[in-house]
């Protein structure tokens, strides 16, 4: 049992780390970010790039995924999702327009980097084993760094000037703009955040679970069922939502493996359950 | 409004004569299942119009249409009843349960509503995996095409296995069943209910201040839509003559939606264009090879750039203009 | 609004009409060509499967056109592949088939799934195709269906010779399975578990499933490894997720074998797993240096100047378009004429060029299984990774 409850705690760390920039995303600008996923797995590929292909250091390899992504996520903000935002009657439609960069993305990345699965040499080797847990070093490793990630990224947000006002934009833009907010320039900074998470977070993780150029979408979705549990929009949320799911998927494939294939349909029938009851999510803003 | 009679007139003319018209002069014998998809699945993607009508973002139309190909194909396959009787209770069957399962989840809105319809097209795959009555992983294969229709002795519509291309058959009854869909979609629209959920896109507040009744006005457009959606996957059953739990899957329910964003939420015909286009073209990017999803998106990109309200909203900005 | 509706749809036919007017004005040009078609997945999370496809039938293709071409009856043809991405729907396979019934084609690699398999089935037939699906239904292969090749060695007929082969020379007793919970893998999961089972083997695990998007196994592993079976079977397992399974099950402590049937890139398990994925056991081609012919290595070395990098998956898919090529050498009428080629299956018979072997021979297999000729001999190479490579623990043949 305890060792079910290591791998939920480390997979939940892993999950919220996805979810946040998702999370930061849709509480800014209401855009449900079909790409994020996408941008998970280009900024795996750049660490494979780096630090797997050049022989760089990691750490040198994951700020060099973040920096990229954020970027590539100014450059969206600025270029694509603005002017649609400005000039479309209903803001679902960013949708779309997230989509079709998340196939734009997929199609870049299958013929840039090729279909088959990478992976990376361990970052540290060895696994721990005691008190009835295993738990390889490098997992505790990323595990820690996602942890110190998560904190850093909420004491960003709570103290720090950019911080506030992206707050202050998630709760009322036409009120934040009012007590000058410069919006325009908040926001994308706000996306590229949110781009270089979903970067840092897949240089991260290709050290354990290897990068390929499909996952994007299922990344994506997974990440959208995060945020739904804990509240769209909210970082406490975020992080709540990845423990969650982590922790049920590991409660779960223990304790229902007897009934074979109905594991994640279960899973997905009391999430089901749990958003009929909490509409909003566990902490969610009520308009969604 | 004799623009619109017009108007209608060269639609008709256009999906049941000049296309077959089209496709016999070129040859093009292999447009006819993609034409017959595209009706098809236009048809899905009105009943996620529908919803987004009513102001909810609809993902989960997959797990209809998985659904409704199921009930057609094991009422076919193990009751041996006519494909044709089983197309309306794959409809209703599947209006059934959008009843059950919305009156629940229609209470959510944004992207819970979306979410949760999300992971609906999951479970619903899934189920198919884990129902006995499915055949689960293996699916149910070999599927014997439609048979005839006669009303007194008179043949109305031909037994499917005579038929010299069933193909066109398919069409044809594809294409019948989109325009009877979309009449009934703008007729709908244009009708008190219609307003009345446009109130709800609003507002659903004041709709219900003013005396809606909001929650039974929601779950009846559901049904509706998961009715389309039920319809248009046991006609593919049959035309594909076979139902895996892979046949609907949360792509299909991705790709219903972005018909509707494509075409334009503020049209009823939105839909159709918007899935013709997006189907259609990733098809005539065929001989583009490796680039075929790269040429694809970009397009989208920029379509979305330049029309950000949907293709339709061409017309409506000229006009203005 | 239906006006702008229409003249979009006439914009569209007319655009539609013009790019076909080329495409035929194109195909008239060569006189001399032979098209051979592919109907799979090439994009999304199972790309890797369709493109090891795609790419050995590309490669072949440019080596026979710069050897200026293949000589079939007394004609020499040029070859040209034409591709269709089903991106893993059935739905869009059927669109696939019809596609190439369009073109004229008569011969079809793919599908690489059973669905997509089952639902080109009808289109086939009827348009007079033959494929060769990576799809293991026996339905599909077994009468009153005929259009349909078998393109590798099936998890029914592999999983029982390594299962024994295990039994008989590592001691195997305990056998635990996992498959994702989709149709392939669990069709695999369950013929695989039959035959364990009717070996005398003690099967302690036959239900845990996992969903394929899964990036981290350990959650999925955590219960299986503590049975402590000696063998660990990956049905059906994506070659990406094979080393991630490998990487958790090993970090976890298990210490037994880990077995799958179907093929898998060594390339992908030594960046995903490393050391740890040693003694990995899979089905593959002929991909072993002690077993591949000079051919064999020059078809490598080829895919590999072309592509960039070689997918060992390949060492089972080089073969289709050969057995194609050679059968219609055998009998040029079977060129557009399917029933030719059926009555040629049965007795044909050549040289092997990718075996060492001198009597290894192409010829049509499967009447056991399936009661018909309706499987490419391909030889069952049961391999075992070792450091960046694959050795051969044993050959086996099916009938």
């Amino acid at each position: 049992m305890e060792q079910v409850i290591a791998n939920g705690l480390y997979l939940g760390a892993q999950y919220a780390l996805v979810a946040l920039g998702l999370t930061l995303i849709f509480g800014l600008m209401n855009v449900l970010n079909f790409a994020h996923g996408q941008m998970y797995v280009l900024g795996g590929f750049i660490t494979y790039v780096v630090y797997g292909q050049l022989g760089l250091p990691f750490v040198v390899a994951v700020l060099a995924s973040g920096v990229t992504l954020a970027v590539v996520g100014g450059l969206m903000e600025r270029y694509l999702f603005r002017t649609v935002i400005k000039r479309s009657h209903r803001e679902e439609s960013t949708m779309l327009l997230a989509a079709a960069t998340a196939f734009f993305f997929d199609a870049v990345i299958l013929l840039v980097f090729g279909e088959k699965q990478r992976g990376v040499p361990k970052i540290v080797k060895g696994v721990f084993n005691d008190f009835g847990v295993i738990l390889p070093y490098d997992r505790i490793v990323v595990g820690l760094v996602a942890a110190v990630l998560i904190l850093g990224f909420i004491a960003f947000m709570k103290f720090t000037k950019p911080g506030r006002a992206m707050r202050a934009l998630a709760q009322d833009r036409t009120a934040a703009q009012l007590m000058g907010v410069e919006v325009d320039r908040y926001t994308m900074i706000g996306f590229a955040l949110g781009a270089m998470l979903a970067g840092v977070t897949g240089g991260l993780l290709v050290s354990i679970t290897g990068v390929n150029s499909g996952i994007g979408g299922p990344i994506s979705i997974k990440a959208f069922m995060m945020i739904m549990i804990g509240g769209a929009g909210v970082v406490s949320g975020a992080i709540a939502g990845g423990f969650i799911l982590g922790m049920m998927e590991s409660v779960g494939l223990t304790v229902l493996r007897e009934y074979g294939d109905v594991t994640y349909l279960v899973i997905f029938a009391a999430l089901m359950i749990f958003l009929s009851i909490r509409p909003n999510g566990l902490m969610g803003k009520p308009w969604g | 409004m004799i623009r619109k009679l017009l108007g209608l007139l060269f639609f008709l003319a256009a999906v049941f004569i000049l296309l077959p018209l089209f496709i016999e002069v070129t040859g093009r014998k292999d447009l006819y299942y993609v034409m017959t998809s595209v009706a098809l699945l236009s048809i899905a993607s009105a009943g996620v119009w529908l919803t987004f009508y009513i102001g909810r973002i609809n993902i989960g139309q997959g797990a209809y249409a998985l659904m409704g190909g199921y009930v057609s194909a094991i009422l076919v396959m193990s009751y041996s009843w006519s494909f044709w009787l089983t197309l309306p209770i794959a409809g209703l069957f599947c209006a059934g349960v959008s009843i059950l399962i919305g009156m629940p989840i229609l209470r959510l809105r944004g992207v819970y509503f979306a979410m949760v319809t999300l992971v609906l097209t999951e479970v619903a795959r899934l189920l198919a995996l884990a129902l006995p009555i499915t055949n689960g992983a293996k699916g149910i294969t070999s599927i014997p095409l439609p048979g005839s229709i006669s009303i007194f002795g008179v043949t109305l519509v031909p037994d499917f296995v005579q038929v010299e291309n069933p193909r066109i058959a398919f069409y044809y009854v594809a294409v019948v069943l989109m325009v009877v869909c979309y009449a009934g979609m703008y007729r709908l629209v244009n009708s008190r209910m219609g307003h009345l959920c446009m109130s709800l896109q609003q507002n659903e507040e004041l709709a219900s201040s003013i005396g809606v009744n909001i929650a039974w006005l929601r779950v009846v457009a559901y049904s509706i839509s998961s009715f389309c959606g039920g319809v248009s996957g046991a006609v593919f059953v049959a035309a594909t003559q076979s139902i895996y739990p892979s046949s609907f899957t949360v792509t299909d329910s991705v790709n219903f939606m972005l018909n509707c964003f494509l075409g334009g939420l503020g049209y009823v015909f939105g839909p159709m264009l918007g899935t013709l286009v997006l189907y259609l073209g990733w098809n005539l990017l065929f001989s583009t090879g490796q680039f075929q999803l790269l040429i694809y998106s970009a397009v989208m990109i920029i379509l979305m750039l330049v029309l950000p309200n949907g293709l339709l909203s061409l017309g409506s900005w000229r006009r203005k203009g | 609004m239906n006006g702008v509706l229409i003249s979009r749809r006439l914009l569209l036919a007319s655009a539609c009409a013009a790019a076909l007017s080329l495409t035929t004005l194109a195909a008239h040009a060569a006189d001399a060509k032979l098209k051979i078609g592919f109907v799979g997945v090439t994009s999304g999370p199972a790309a890797a499967w369709g493109t090891s496809n795609v790419r050995s039938m590309q490669t072949l293709a440019a080596w026979y056109n710069e050897l200026g071409g293949v000589k079939i009856g007394d004609k020499t043809y040029e070859l040209e592949i034409v591709t269709f991405d089903d991106q893993k729907d059935p739905k869009r396979a059927v669109e696939g088939m019809e596609k190439m019934a369009q073109e004229g084609i008569h011969y079809v690699v793919g599908p690489n799934v059973d669905d997509g398999a089952a639902a080109v089935r009808p289109v086939a037939e009827k348009n007079g195709i033959i494929y060769i699906p990576y799809a293991f239904p026996k339905e599909l292969y077994s009468p009153p269906a005929s259009n349909a090749i078998l393109g590798m060695i099936a998890n029914y007929q592999s999983g029982p010779a390594i299962y024994k082969y295990l039994m008989e020379n590592k001691g195997v007793k305990k056998v635990a399975f996992v498959a994702a919970n989709e149709s392939d893998p669990l069709s695999q999961r369950d013929s695989g578990v039959a035959a364990a089972k009717a070996l005398g083997l003690e099967v302690v695990a036959e239900k845990d499933t996992y969903q394929n998007d899964t990036r981290d196994f350990t959650p999925v592993l955590t219960p299986i490894v503590g049975l402590k079976p000696d063998l660990l079977v990956l049905s059906g397992v994506a070659p990406a997720n094979a080393p991630l399974l490998i990487r958790a099950a090993r970090e976890l402590g298990y210490e037994g074998l880990i077995s799958t049937e179907t093929a898998q890139d060594a390339k992908v398990l030594e960046e995903g797993a490393g050391e740890l994925a040693n003694g990995f056991i899979s089905v593959g081609g002929a991909s072993t240096p002690e077993i591949a012919s000079d051919r064999m290595k020059e078809f490598v070395e080829r895919y590999t100047k072309m592509f960039g990098e070689y997918n060992d998956e390949s060492n089972t898919k080089v073969y289709a378009l050969d057995y194609i090529l050679e059968t219609m050498k055998a009998n040029p009428a079977s060129m557009d004429n399917v029933d030719e080629f059926k009555k040629t299956v049965d007795t044909f018979e050549a040289p092997n060029p990718y075996l060492k072997d001198p009597n290894a021979k192409l010829k049509y297999v499967g009447s056991t299984s399936f009661g018909q000729k309706r499987q490419l001999a391909v030889p069952m190479v049961v391999n075992e990774y070792k450091d960046g490579a694959f050795q051969t623990l044993f050959v086996g043949t099916v009938d």
